[in-house]
This record gives structure tokens, C-alpha cells and sequence, in this order.
């Protein structure tokens, strides 16, 4: 259904586009096909690595670490896996339906989205090149705690 | 070959990944296999359309436009345009660093830079369409709803802690950073590359060329 919506909202987009100007849309689709490309690639690589992580490791485990009975936990390991991992965001929206359905906690879910795009371990020297040690320790650090709020706040609303 | 594996990494790890798996265990291979597929299929379905919708963005919402209406970086407003430049921008969060570095330079507040890097990893509008499409409106929209307001309080906290003597005024890299300014900072990817400051780093390596870039090499045959 929501993949429907979303072809139509591109479709919309796009004819909006034609009619405002043809050669500007022109431009749009060539970049689409490079970026279409270049993501396609990088997709298959990453989808081809996490089917068979997924293949190997038991959902047992997933449901233990990221659905055990204490949820708090599983929002921290959530957020955890998050901090350390870097993928492409578009990759991680299908990669957590998939271990929802081995199933990981919602809450833990969604910590794991927030940190993974706004909390970088991995990107932390080049954060801190550009913004020094200071502001690079306590922006992780809020944004860290801050997923985790918004997990737990989820839970209560979901 | 070698320009193969170097380009594309990820591939080819998991082409020997699943060779190896082949070998010690059909059985694994087989369900990765199909889980695999129906991955692929899924994304199949999404991919495009959210290509389409990001490049419009980028054709219609050029950074420029954004950064030259953040004039007003105090109060309210500054805070909003703070927000839209994350939204309407492409790329992972370190992809946001140099640009948020270059509004800071140019007198954005330490709150708002804050502000924006954290718009940048969090609300984004394909970003938004995707997750919809996997974990469900519901999902989507309560996440989107806690985390904005919480971003404004980030922005807050940071201004009170970290002073602009704390943040570095160093070039990083002189001959990278001229590249990269003269490029159309989109971050589109077209060219193969995570980021336009991936790309000039590969410039100034002499593993690119400026010319690989689409957008400035669409702009050419226009002129």
C-alpha cells in the first residue's frame, strides 16, 4: 500500500516537473539513473552480506539480544549495534522489518534507526576535525541518550 | 579487475562470502539465497521512485538557495532553516559536516549547527518515504514527531556547553576543501562516490576527474 502512495508521490512530483520545465526535469532523470546506479550496486553488496549474516546467525539470538523480556536492554543493545554500524539508511529500513520479524523489540528498532544515522563512532575523527573533541563527545553522547528517549517514548505511544 | 574490487568493495566481499559459504555449508547458502531475493525484490519495487523524488529535490532545491535564506540564523526562523537544510539535503551525516563547518564560518550559531547535522541524519524526505514503506506510517510518523522537537533541545544544550573557542578554525585539508568548493556539493552519488568530499578527495588523489561529476558536466553542455 505505502509503496503505491510513494510511486504516486514520485509520479505527481515528476509530472509537476515536467509541466514547470522540461529541461530541468531532463537534468532530474539523469542524475536519478547515476544515483539509481551507484545505490543499486552498493545494495546488493550490503543486502547480499546481511541475508547471509541472517542466514547464519539464529533468529533466536536477534530475538534474544534486541526482544528479551527486559525491554530497556534490548533499547540499549538497539542503540549500541546503531552507534558502531555504518550503512547506507536506505538499507537499514529493510534490514529492520527483517529483524522485527526474527524478532527484535520495536522500541529497540528504533533506537537502533536514531543512532545509527545520527550517532558515529566510526565517524568521530572526522566529526572531530572539523568541530574538535568537545563538541564532537557531547554531540554523540546527547544524541546517543536522546535516541534512546525517543525509543522508549515509542513504546509508550505504539 | 583490480579498478572492480577497489570501486566496489562491498560486492565483492560478499561474493567471496557466499563462496566461502557455498563450500562449508549448501544448506546456509541456499537461505541466504533466498532471503536475498527477497530483499532484492522489495527494494526493486522502492528504489526508483525514491531516485526520482531525491534528484527532483536536487534539481529544485539547490543547496544554495537554502543557504542564502539562512541569512536569519537567531530565533525561530533560523532554527526552521536550520531543519530544512538537513531535510532537503542528500548524503549520510558526515557528508553534512562540510557544509554545516562552512555556515559556521559564516556565522551560524553552535545551536544551529547542531541543529542542522542532526536534521540531516534524522529527517529526511526519501528517507521518510522509505521508512514508511517498510515499518509503517505509524512508525514513521511518531518517530519523526519525538525526534524533531528533542533536536531543538540538542541544539540548546550544545550552545550552552561548547563555545566557539572550542570549536577548531584549521583548514583540513587546503587543496581538498578548493575541490570541493568547486563542485556542485549535492552529494547525488553519481559519480560513484558517497559524497561530493569523497569525491574530491579521489580528485586530488588523481583517482577521479572533474569531469566524472554529472551535474557539472550537464551544466557544460548547456553552456
Amino acid at each position: 500500500m505505502t509503496t503505491i502512495i510513494l510511486i504516486a508521490v514520485a509520479a505527481g512530483f515528476f509530472l509537476w516537473s515536467l509541466i514547470k520545465s522540461r529541461k530541468k526535469t531532463k537534468e532530474s532523470l539523469k542524475i536519478a539513473k547515476g544515483l539509481f546506479i551507484s545505490t543499486a550496486i552498493q545494495i546488493v553488496g550490503v543486502l547480499a552480506l546481511v541475508s547471509l549474516f541472517l542466514a547464519i546467525i539464529p533468529p533466536e539470538l536477534i530475538k534474544k539480544v534486541m526482544g528479551g523480556a527486559n525491554e530497556a536492554v534490548s533499547v540499549l543493545w538497539g542503540s549500541l549495534i546503531g552507534t558502531v554500524t555504518i550503512i547506507p539508511a536506505f538499507i537499514a529500513f529493510p534490514l529492520s522489518k527483517q529483524l522485527m520479524e526474527a524478532g527484535a523489540a520495536l522500541t529497540a528498532i528504533a533506537a537502533f534507526l536514531t543512532t545509527l544515522t545520527m550517532v558515529g563512532f566510526a565517524t568521530f575523527p572526522i566529526e572531530k576535525e572539523y568541530f574538535g573533541t568537545k563538541f564532537t563527545i557531547y554531540r554523540n553522547l546527547f544524541s546517543f541518550f536522546a535516541a534512546i528517549f525517543v525509543a522508549l517514548l515509542m513504546g509508550v505511544m505504539l | 579487475m583490480m579498478t572492480f574490487i577497489k570501486k566496489h568493495k562491498l560486492i565483492t566481499i560478499a561474493m567471496l562470502a557466499y563462496l566461502i559459504t557455498l563450500i562449508v555449508s549448501p544448506e546456509i547458502f541456499i537461505n541466504a539465497i533466498k532471503q536475498n531475493s527477497a530483499f532484492l525484490l522489495e527494494m526493486l519495487e522502492i528504489l526508483p521512485p525514491i531516485m526520482v523524488i531525491s534528484s527532483l529535490i536536487s534539481v529544485w532545491v539547490p543547496n544554495d538557495v537554502i543557504i542564502k535564506g539562512f541569512g536569519n540564523t537567531s530565533g525561530i526562523k533560523g532554527k526552521l532553516f536550520s531543519i530544512l537544510i538537513g531535510a532537503f539535503s542528500a548524503g549520510p551525516i558526515y557528508a553534512g559536516f562540510p557544509v554545516a563547518k562552512t555556515l559556521y564560518d559564516k556565522g551560524a550559531s553552535v545551536g544551529n549547527v547542531v541543529i542542522i547535522l542532526s536534521a540531516w541524519a534524522v529527517v529526511k524526505v526519501p528517507m521518510y518515504l522509505v521508512e514508511t514503506s517498510f515499518l509503517g506510517a505509524a512508525f514513521a510518523n511518531t518517530r519523526y514527531l519525538l525526534t524533531i522537537p528533542l533536536i531543538i533541545v540538542l541544539g540548546y544544550l550544545m550552545q550552552r556547553i561548547v563555545k566557539r573557542k572550542d570549536i577548531p578554525v584549521s583548514e583540513l585539508d587546503n587543496e581538498i576543501t578548493e575541490i570541493y568548493e568547486n563542485l556542485p556539493q549535492r552529494n547525488c552519488g553519481a559519480c560513484g562516490y558517497t559524497d561530493c568530499h569523497d569525491f574530491a578527495k579521489a580528485i586530488k588523489e588523481g583517482e577521479a576527474k572533474m569531469d566524472e561529476c554529472k551535474i557539472l558536466s550537464r551544466s557544460k553542455e548547456i553552456v
